[in-house]
C-alpha cells in the first residue's frame, strides 16, 4: 500500500482500476441486452456464466479487487484533500470544475449501496427471493425415432420427413431434463415492481454521472491528454456512459409498458 | 462606482478571523483591484484603523506577487489576468465583492490576506531547476531545440507560482503548478540530465507539503491567470511514471 505516498500513483491506481470497472460495465450491458432476444437465450447466456467455473471466479476476484482498491484509494484520497483545505472559502464559485466532477465520491458511495443491492438482488438472491427462486426445466437430450407411415395420412400437427419416397413420422421422447435458473423470469417479475425499478433507474442515473467524469478523467491521469484528441476523449466518455445508461434503464422500462415479457 | 466589500480579516499569528464589511463609494473604473484596496486602506488609517494586508508587488502580473481570491476565483472572475490587472470596469455599481485569502493548508495565512507561500519555493529548491557548471558557455547552435517543444516550454514557464492553481482547486492540489515546472524543463535539452530525478523529487515535496489530489475538475486551468493548460498535468503524469519505471537506483 506503499502507492498511496504518491499523489500520482494513486491516481494511477484510480484510473487503472476504473478501467477495468468500466470494460466489465461494458460487457455486462452488451449481455443484458440478450433479453430483448428472448428468455431463452437470455437464460442460456445466464446458464453459460454460472457454468464458467473457475474462469468466473478469476473475473469476480479481479472485480472484488480493483473495486476495494478503487473504493480505498478514493477514501484517502478525499481525505487527504478535506486535509489540505481546513478552512472553507466563504464565498466559492466554479469555472470549470462540474457537479459530477467535484461529486465523484458520493456518487461513488451511492453506486457502491447500489451495486451491493442489486448482487443481493440477482446474485445473491437474498433481497427479494420471491422474484429471484424462479426455475424452468430445459431438455437436456432427446431421443428421435423415425416411423414409417406406409401410407397413411398423419394430423400436420406432427413432424414428418421424406425420404425415398417414403414418409416417416418422427417421433421425440424426453430422455433426461435438468432445470436452471430462470433468469429472464426473475428480471421481468422483478421490474414489474416499479419501486425495484426506480431504484434500478436511480442507480444507473448516479452511474452515469460518475461515469461522464470518469471515463475522460482516466485519460487524462494516464498522461493521454492531446488537442489532437482530447475533444474526442471528452466526447467518447459522455457518448458511452449515456448508451450505458440508455440501454440498461431500457430494461426496466421495456419491461414495465409490456415489451418485454409481455407473457410471463 | 459604490461598492460593498466583504473582506477576511485575520490578526497576524492568530489561527481565525472573520468576513468584515466595508463601503467604497468614489471607486473609478480606471481603478485596478489593488488600487481600489489602496483607497479602502487610505481611508483605513486617516481613521486610525489596520489597513488591510495584501501581498503586492510588480503590478504589472508578472511577478506572482498578487493574490486574492475574489468572488469564489483567484485573482477574480476575469479569464487570464492576475488581480493586479483585474480592473474595477469589470464590476458594477452596487456590487458586493468577496474577498478571501488564498486557503490552503500548505499555504496558511499570515495576517488578513497574506498567505505563506514558500511551500511552492520548497517544491522548486527541490528540483525546479538545471545544474549548469560556470565555464565557458557553449555555442547555442549547436544545442538543438525543435520549434514545437521551445513553443511548449515557453507556454509552461509562463508560470509565475502565484498559486491560484492549488487554491482555485476543490482537492487544493498544487499539480498545475509542478506539471509547469517539470514540463519546461522537460521539454528543453538541458533539462535531460535531471529529468527523471526532478519529477521524482519536486512530486514528492508536492505531496509532504500537504497539497491535495488531483482528481482532473481542470478549475486550474480555468483559474490560472496565464492560461497554463492541464494538459501539462497529463505531461506531469506520464513524466513521474516514466521516472519511476526507470529511475536507475543502486540495489
Amino acid at each position: 500500500m506503499s502507492y498511496l505516498k504518491s499523489s500520482i500513483l494513486s491516481k494511477w491506481v484510480m484510473a487503472v482500476t476504473g478501467i477495468v470497472l468500466v470494460g466489465f460495465l461494458i460487457g455486462h450491458t452488451v449481455g443484458n441486452m440478450q433479453l430483448f432476444i428472448g428468455s431463452d437465450t437470455f437464460n442460456t447466456y445466464a446458464a453459460f456464466l454460472q457454468g464458467l467455473g473457475e474462469l468466473l471466479w478469476v473475473v469476480r476476484i479481479t472485480l472484488i479487487v480493483c473495486v476495494l482498491l478503487h473504493i480505498f484509494t478514493s477514501i484517502k484520497l478525499k481525505l487527504d484533500n478535506y486535509a489540505a483545505r481546513p478552512i472553507k472559502y466563504q464565498y466559492k464559485s466554479y469555472l470549470k470544475a462540474k457537479l459530477t466532477s467535484r461529486n465523484m465520491i458520493w456518487t461513488g458511495i451511492m453506486i457502491l449501496a447500489f451495486v451491493v443491492y442489486h448482487l443481493l438482488h440477482f446474485t445473491v438472491g437474498t433481497a427479494h427471493p420471491d422474484y429471484y427462486n424462479h426455475y424452468e426445466s430445459v431438455v437436456n437430450e432427446k431421443s428421435a425415432v423415425a416411423i414409417d407411415t406406409q401410407g397413411e395420412q398423419i394430423p400436420p400437427t406432427f413432424k414428418t420427413i421424406t425420404q425415398d419416397g417414403k414418409t416417416y413420422v418422427i417421433q421425440e421422447e424426453v430422455k433426461s431434463a435438468k432445470t436452471r435458473h430462470n433468469t429472464y423470469k426473475m428480471v421481468v417479475t422483478s421490474f414489474r415492481n416499479p419501486i425495484i425499478s426506480i431504484c434500478y433507474i436511480i442507480g444507473v442515473i448516479l452511474l452515469a454521472f460518475h461515469l461522464t467524469h470518469a471515463i475522460q478523467s482516466a485519460f487524462q491521469t494516464l498522461g493521454l491528454n492531446h488537442p489532437r484528441y482530447f475533444g474526442y476523449i471528452t466526447a467518447g466518455s459522455n457518448l458511452l456512459s449515456i448508451l450505458i445508461a440508455v440501454c440498461l434503464i431500457s430494461i426496466p422500462v421495456s419491461i414495465l409498458t409490456g415489451i418485454v415479457g409481455g407473457a410471463i | 462606482m459604490k461598492l460593498t466589500l466583504m473582506i477576511w480579516r485575520q490578526e497576524c499569528c492568530k489561527k481565525d478571523g472573520k468576513m468584515e464589511k466595508y463601503f467604497l463609494d468614489n471607486v473609478e473604473e480606471e481603478m485596478s483591484f489593488l488600487e481600489m484596496l489602496d483607497v479602502l486602506n487610505e481611508r483605513l488609517i486617516l481613521e486610525g484603523k489596520d489597513p488591510i494586508a495584501f501581498d503586492h508587488d510588480c503590478r504589472e502580473g508578472i511577478c506572482g506577487a498578487c493574490s486574492l481570491v475574489i468572488n469564489g476565483v483567484p485573482h477574480g472572475h476575469h479569464k487570464g489576468t492576475t488581480t493586479c490587472q483585474l480592473h474595477m470596469r469589470k464590476f458594477k455599481d452596487g456590487d458586493t465583492i468577496y474577498v478571501e485569502p488564498f486557503r490552503n493548508k500548505a499555504f496558511p495565512v499570515i495576517k488578513d490576506l497574506v498567505v505563506d507561500r514558500t511551500a511552492y519555493d520548497r517544491i522548486m529548491n527541490s528540483g525546479g531547476f538545471v545544474s549548469i557548471n560556470t565555464g565557458n558557455p557553449k555555442d547555442a547552435n549547436s544545442l538543438p531545440i525543435s520549434k514545437i517543444n521551445a513553443d511548449l516550454a515557453m507556454d509552461a514557464a509562463a508560470c509565475i507560482g502565484c498559486g491560484a492553481c492549488a487554491s482555485s482547486c476543490p482537492n487544493g492540489s498544487a499539480m498545475l503548478f509542478v506539471a509547469a515546472k517539470v514540463s519546461q524543463f522537460a521539454l528543453l535539452p538541458q533539462g535531460q540530465p535531471e529529468r527523471t530525478k526532478r519529477a521524482l523529487a519536486m512530486v514528492r515535496t508536492m505531496d509532504e507539503e500537504g497539497f491535495g489530489n488531483c482528481t482532473n475538475m481542470y478549475e486550474c486551468e480555468a483559474a490560472c491567470p496565464k492560461n497554463i493548460s492541464v494538459r501539462f498535468i497529463a505531461r506531469l503524469n506520464r513524466e513521474y511514471i516514466r521516472a519511476r519505471l526507470s529511475e536507475e537506483k543502486k540495489i
